[in-house]
């Protein structure tokens, strides 16, 4: 994985600190969240709604 | 005669109730055992005996006077160390919050209370149910009775540990993908993640809200329905609280499973992820008991568990970093590495895949709703091997993530694991029934009825 890409990334979640004291953890997090690619199917379907729905003054 | 700290919850309550059993006797028969086992399993972080010592005399007195508070009075109870009981720190198992005193109970917390119970301290959990089992953290992590050098599951690790091994007979423990049912699956008890909504997470640290949920790990299955029906009930302070009738979970127990419909979701454990063997076997051996007692078993399909996965993955880290991202940026040295590596995924995820994950999720959610149309439940493997030694960190990180449980979190469908036998090298082996939502006496009910036929609640592990 691009390094500067990831410290990029890191820098711009506001994540400098992480970044300098813990750089294998920063880059261990972000190989996680940017493997993701192609494990969910997501729908084709724009009409497809997110879970859970807004439900105007119900359960408030 | 049982001695009181094998009692489980109900056979305590009813000692109690028929004045057979004191709470001051079967409190200090609990922390004897604590006194004596802890240093080894490590459950509590915090325990409160002075503080219980004077819940038990109030409620032997109480008693004595024919006064009952409810069906739980007199009976202790663990806490897992994210849920808040008044007075007490809920650390979170973690450095970042070590001095966070909770001013007041959570509201499961404060149910089970006005059902009687005893709160007798704070349990171990994952770092922010999480970040384990690790060993940088100012606390140590539980360990498993059956072998104290193999892992207890976690995150509530403590619950299952202290529960297994008669330090209390039943504890609270938190279910973001699994975190109830895995110490259930470890230590061999029974830990149930009830229908989203149906227990209130007012009070309850956060790690992700739409896949945060709170059960009772206890060692029978009727021990559970009674805890869950202290617990269960509205809280129009939580905004995923179900306004629906929330009692009577153990109606069904004695009813056994004829003419019930078990869907097998066999390629779970067969094809998505090879269980361990003895694993497989015994959630054959599961089937075999049900259809003998009555059940007719077919074979079910659901998503792959790799894409359940990656749905409670993405909502999870994403849920969390919003939660975290402000001590992640000012305090990253104060979590252990692990959460730190877990929490962290969240900052290099986009909105755009968060969305896709949730409307992905209302797709498998109809898809197992379409499966619970044909069946009355589901039954399918929890963990796929038996627990890993706690200090192999290769191995822990290996069998981790092999298991069955973050489907149910992503659905809300009730979820029960629960003992199905004991491995090669002595350890448990675990199954795990689901349910209709809001149906969760259902899943108690086919609990009820394997427990009966197969007995594997009566072992005990080789901890004295």
């Amino acid at each position: 994985m691009d390094e500067q890409f990831v410290a990029a990334l890191a820098r711009a979640a506001g994540l400098d600190k992480a970044l300098a004291e813990f750089p294998d953890d920063v880059a261990a997090a972000a190989a996680q969240a940017l493997n993701n690619t192609g494990v969910i199917q997501v729908p084709d379907d724009p009409a497809a709604e997110p879970w859970p729905p807004m439900r105007a003054g119900a359960g408030l | 005669m049982t001695a009181p700290h094998w009692l489980g919850v109900a056979e305590a309550a009813h000692a109690i109730a028929a004045r057979e059993l004191s709470p001051v006797e079967l409190l200090a028969s609990l922390l004897q055992r604590i006194e004596t086992l802890d240093p080894l399993l490590h459950a509590f972080i915090r325990l409160d005996d002075a503080a219980a010592m004077n819940a038990a005399r109030a409620a032997e007195t109480e008693i004595a006077a024919g006064r009952s508070r409810g069906t739980l009075h007199g009976v202790p109870i663990g806490v897992k160390d994210i849920i808040d009981v008044a007075g007490l720190p809920t650390t979170c198992h973690s450095k970042i919050l070590l001095d966070n005193v909770a001013q007041q109970d959570a509201a499961v917390v404060a149910r089970l209370r006005q059902a009687g119970a005893i709160i007798i301290g704070k349990l171990s959990t994952h770092e922010f149910a999480i970040g384990g089992p690790s060993f940088d953290l100012p606390f140590p992590p539980a360990r498993n009775p059956w072998n104290p050098e193999h892992h207890p599951g976690g995150s509530s690790s403590g619950s299952g540990a202290g529960v297994c091994a008669g330090l209390f007979p039943g504890a609270l423990g938190s279910d973001t993908g699994g975190s109830v049912r895995n110490p259930a699956s470890a230590c061999g008890i029974v830990g149930l993640k009830p229908t989203y909504g149906l227990v209130s997470r007012r009070g309850v640290f956060p790690l992700s809200f739409t896949l945060d949920h709170v059960g009772p790990l206890t060692r029978t299955v009727a021990d559970a329905a009674l805890m869950l029906d202290a617990m269960a009930g509205h809280d129009a302070a939580d905004p995923g609280s179900a306004a629906t009738p929330a009692h009577g979970f153990d109606r069904l127990l004695d009813r056994g499973v004829r003419d019930l419909r078990v869907g097998f979701v066999r390629h779970f454990h067969e094809v998505d992820m090879s269980a361990h063997p003895e694993t497989t076997a015994a959630l054959e051996d599961v089937a075999r008991v049900l259809q003998s007692e009555g059940a007719e078993v077919r074979t079910v399909t659901l998503p792959t568990l790799n894409e359940f996965a990656g749905i409670n993955r993405v909502i999870l880290c994403s849920e969390a970093w919003s939660i975290h991202a402000p001590w992640l940026r000012s305090r990253p040295g104060d979590y252990g590495q692990l959460a730190r590596r877990r929490l962290m995924p969240g900052a290099f995820m986009a909105a755009g895949d968060y969305v896709g994950a949730q409307r992905r999720r209302l797709q498998v959610i109809a898809a197992v709703e379409d499966a619970l149309r044909d069946v009355d439940v589901l039954l399918c493997g929890s963990s796929m091997d038996p627990a890993s030694r706690i200090e192999d960190a290769a191995e822990t990180a290996r069998t981790y993530s092999r298991q069955a449980r973050t489907p149910f979190n992503v659905t809300g469908h009730p979820a029960l694991a629960m003992m199905s036998g004991l491995s090669s090298n002595g350890l448990p082996l675990s199954v795990q029934f689901v349910g209709r939502y809001f149906d969760d006496a259902t899943v108690l009910r086919v609990a009820a009825a394997y427990e009966r036929a197969t007995q594997w609640h009566q072992r005990k592990p080789p901890i004295g």
